[in-house]
């Protein structure tokens, strides 16, 4: 049995498969709780735990995808790159915008983690929450978080506000696409974007650029922490 | 461009960014600096969208994906999450709302400011 999955092939199919089955699944519901990325990790896990087979087994396959997480984030400037003119427009609300966002974030997670009394490194791990996975793996790794835990809050976070935003975008009344998509963007990255492409193409643009930018301004941000 | 041609130039830019982050003299991470190489490369026209379009539009579109085994990866962390588990979700669902509630405040802000500095300009036309 450890022949088969010690096999990098084990780990890349088994992903594939568990992915691909969600995505259909949720191309028929339609609902923010049936995100594919979620219910994959969950249930590869529950596999690996039924049949007892070790995560180093798993991670075979499993680095060889994570190897794409670099080029991932990099092709992100090509979304931003085609929205240069909206962009240009808009530089400053939207450079403020997310400014305050990240600071925002950091400064709430750090205060709320004082609060309940939680370990440093969970705390560390906590506060890249708001950006999108690559970048916040790499902050949370550079400041000496727990990386695993900083990867559950980005996916947690981003169902928030793919379940939320949808809901405060009308308690606060903002109609405005920019403001919508760079709040949507700059508080829960590219999950968060999948909703704010299906409310409007200029929503999901601007929470596009809100994700690259936002990356960036923790980067920053935790640079001086 | 081919596909393969495609996969090679944006592993290339991240293969420059590894070395651009061995450069630095303070941590950076390299897949930051791979995406603002690219950026810099599209702005100066080195690279055309076209040329990687195809590439990008499937690592975007599957984004989530290549982020399976690094969620996966948190089983291993089952026992230091389980006595935080409370605060956890807590942070995560208060802070997402605090950072949504401020990006839009300050987006709105500004641009209302703007406008009205236009406005007073009166020459602007989107004021």
């Amino acid at each position: 049995m450890r022949e088969i999955t010690s096999s990098p092939f084990f780990g890349i199919t088994l992903c594939v498969f568990t992915y691909t089955f969600y995505q259909r699944l949720q191309h028929r519901f339609h609902t923010p709780l049936l995100n594919p990325m979620l219910w994959t990790v969950v249930t590869i896990i529950a596999v690996l735990q039924l049949f007892g087979i070790p995560i180093e087994d798993f991670n075979q396959g499993g680095d060889i995808i994570s190897l794409f997480l670099s080029p991932a984030t990099a092709v992100l400037a090509v979304s931003i790159f085609n929205q240069l003119s909206v962009l240009k427009k808009n530089l400053l609300p939207i450079l403020g915008g997310c400014f305050v966002g990240a600071v925002t974030s950091i400064t709430s997670v750090i205060l709320l983690s004082k609060a309940f009394g939680l370990e440093e490194q969970i705390q560390t791990a906590l506060i890249p929450k708001s950006v999108t996975t690559p970048i916040a793996m790499a902050v949370s790794e550079q400041m000496g978080g727990l990386v695993p835990v900083t990867v559950a809050a980005v996916v947690v976070t981003g169902i928030i506000g793919c379940v939320c935003t949808p809901f405060l975008l009308r308690v606060l009344r903002i109609k405005d696409p920019v403001t919508a998509g760079i709040a949507i963007g700059a508080c829960s990255h590219a999950l968060g974007t999948t909703k704010a492409i299906e409310i409007s193409e200029t929503h999901g643009a601007m929470s596009g650029i809100a994700i690259g930018m936002s990356g960036i301004l923790t980067v920053l941000i935790t640079l001086f922490l | 461009m081919a596909i393969l041609l495609q996969i090679g130039v944006v592993l290339l830019i991240c293969l420059l960014s590894e070395i651009v982050s061995l450069l630095l003299p303070f941590p950076f991470p390299g897949s930051v600096i791979a995406m603002i190489i690219l950026f810099i490369l599209l702005a100066a026209g080195v690279i055309k969208v076209g040329h990687i379009r195809q590439k990008a539009e499937f690592m975007l579109k599957n984004m989530a994906f290549f982020f399976i085994p690094a969620g996966v990866g948190i089983m291993e962390y089952f026992d230091v999450l389980k006595s935080c588990i409370v605060p956890f979700i807590v942070i995560c669902v208060v802070s997402t709302i605090l950072t949504f509630a401020a990006t839009a405040g300050t987006v709105a802000l500004i641009m209302r400011l703007q406008h009205r500095y236009r406005g007073r300009k009166g020459g602007d036309q989107d004021a």
